[in-house]
């Protein structure tokens, strides 16, 4: 049985493709710098990316946004290779959440 | 004939369904589907590897294989002479 990848949608009905320019958020370009520093120092490879992207449930992968997919993709990997914690992970989400700021580098 | 010459420009080829799970590049709607080379690539590490972490590995060729849009969309109602070419990986490929 042909498994048909998430990512894979060539021919699938679409429906209307919206053509409005969205501007890139604070985060999404500071999220593509971090993707971009990683992958050039060979933390990852683009395929390891696109392999850890494609392993996202139907569901999440089709509720989530282009840099959505990218932030998550990217720090699955980081879990996956043992260079950060899930929980330590979580629990700065959780401070930097709950302090409801942006100013939150340290 | 040597791994890297394997198709040259102009050969006619049929895209496999390897029904490989995991991270491929060969999408659905292209397999089955005979198209003509149009370009030989280089050789590049396999990317089915490489997703992985298996980095290093034997090159393979990839080459650029073009496709009549008509035979890849039954209902396609653009021109007759429109194709599609896109990077297909030599294992993917038996002559047509």
């Amino acid at each position: 049985m042909t498994e048909r990848l998430i990512s894979d949608i060539g021919g699938l009905p679409a429906g209307e493709v919206p053509r409005e320019e969205v501007p890139q958020l604070y985060w999404e370009k500071h999220m593509i710098a971090m993707f971009n520093v990683l992958w050039d120092k060979g933390v990852f490879n683009l395929d390891e990316f696109r392999r850890r992207v494609e392993e996202t449930s139907p569901e999440d992968y089709k509720r989530s946004t282009f840099y959505g997919r990218r932030l998550d993709g990217m720090t699955d990997l980081l879990v996956e290779k043992g260079i950060i914690d899930r929980a330590e992970l979580t629990a700065r989400s959780d401070e930097i959440l709950r302090a409801g700021t942006r100013d939150h580098v340290r | 004939m040597s791994a890297d010459t394997a198709f040259a420009p102009g050969d006619r080829v049929t895209i496999l369904d390897l029904g490989k799970p995991g991270h491929v590049r060969t999408p659905l709607y292209v397999r089955g589907k005979t198209g003509v080379i149009d370009h030989y690539c280089g050789q590049f590490e396999n990317p089915e590897e490489r997703a992985y972490g298996r980095i290093g590995r034997a090159r393979i060729p990839l080459y650029r294989v073009r496709l009549t849009q008509r035979d890849l969309w039954p209902d396609y109602d653009g021109a007759d002479g429109d194709t599609l070419v896109l990077e297909i990986y030599h294992h993917w490929l038996r002559p047509a």
